[in-house]
């Protein structure tokens, strides 16, 4: 883990950020009674460290990307790492952790028929080497998701032109 | 309420631009799309108050302190599954809690400061909320991917 110094105005700025994007440093500024200048150079750090990004999240059920599953994936000990990455090649998977337990695989994969399910879990997870058993559940129900906390992997596919 | 609109082309241009762009000026955008800034700006106004869409910083687990990520599956006993995961979605250490079909009835995702914190979350707060049968915890030592760009939108109070 890297050791990562926040302060709070650093997290105020996310906190603010985090609801609406798309607001000027101009109006940031304003609210948290710093200067223009503050506001633009700790975005650029914080962009820069990895901590933030900023995306665009549509709701659930537009775009083809309807339901959630959990795919648990039980791999050889010593192939799940790249069990894992060509787990995360595959189309329709948004997620892959490796983990500690029964399963030492979880991917999630946004879908929209079962169909495409069934072909990304059973035909191709399945068929990588080094996997000895797949179990997929869906989510019937989401009660709770915070997407604005993530892993951020890939800070550079995420570009700020600023003001 | 959310109210169903239709997307056209032109609002998922936008979309898809903002996605790798969050921040780019209204301006900006439409140079790039062949679009003008009024367009650009009233498109986003209108899909986010249909709460279709929403331009967010997202911010690292890390950046809140959250070293550890864990995957607990929850096994439900004698009440209904939605009363039992509503009140684990109350803690915030959980950040994500969705019903399931299959062996277990909820899947959640927890974050953690550290491994000491464990024991309280455990034994101290889900073990206060009835009907668990059984928790089943497992670890997270690395995030391969983590890309999502699609959520359930609350409505702006």
């Amino acid at each position: 883990m890297v050791d990562v110094q926040v302060d709070d105005l650093d997290l105020q700025l996310i906190e603010l950020l985090s609801r609406d994007a798309r607001v000027s440093n101009r109006k940031v500024a304003g609210e948290l009674g710093v200067t223009e200048g503050t506001v633009r150079g700790r975005i650029k750090r914080l962009q820069q460290d990895g901590l933030i990004a900023f995306t665009a999240i549509t709701s659930f059920g537009m775009a083809h990307k309807s339901r959630l599953a959990f795919i648990s994936v039980q791999a050889e000990v010593e192939r799940v790492r790249e069990v894992a990455l060509a787990v995360s090649e595959l189309p329709m998977i948004n997620a892959v952790m490796i983990t500690m337990g029964e399963f030492n695989i979880l991917a999630m994969s946004l879908f929209d028929e079962l169909d495409q399910l069934v072909e990304t879990a059973s035909d191709r997870i399945l068929d990588i080497r080094g996997v000895h058993h797949v179990e997929t559940s869906i989510a019937v129900k989401t009660i709770k998701y915070n997407a604005r906390m993530a892993k951020i992997t890939n800070p550079g596919d995420f570009v700020d032109e600023g003001e | 309420m959310t109210q169903q609109i239709q997307l056209d082309a032109v609002d998922h241009k936008i979309v898809e631009h903002l996605r790798s762009h969050g921040r780019a000026s209204n301006q900006q955008i439409a140079e790039g799309l062949g679009l003008t800034a009024t367009t650009v700006s009233s498109r986003i106004k209108r899909l986010e108050d249909a709460n279709q869409l929403r331009v967010v910083a997202v911010s690292d687990f890390s950046a809140h302190g959250f070293n550890f990520l864990m995957r607990v599956m929850v096994e439900v006993d004698g009440r209904p599954a939605s009363q039992v995961a509503h009140e684990l979605a109350q803690f915030p250490e959980v950040f994500a809690t969705h019903i399931v079909t299959g062996r277990y009835d909820i899947d959640m995702l927890v974050a953690l400061h550290g491994l000491e914190d464990l024991s309280g979350l455990l034994l101290e707060k889900f073990s206060q909320v009835r009907g668990i049968r059984t928790l089943v915890p497992s670890i997270v030592v690395d995030i391969v991917k983590y890309q999502f760009d699609v959520a359930p939108i609350e409505a702006r109070s």
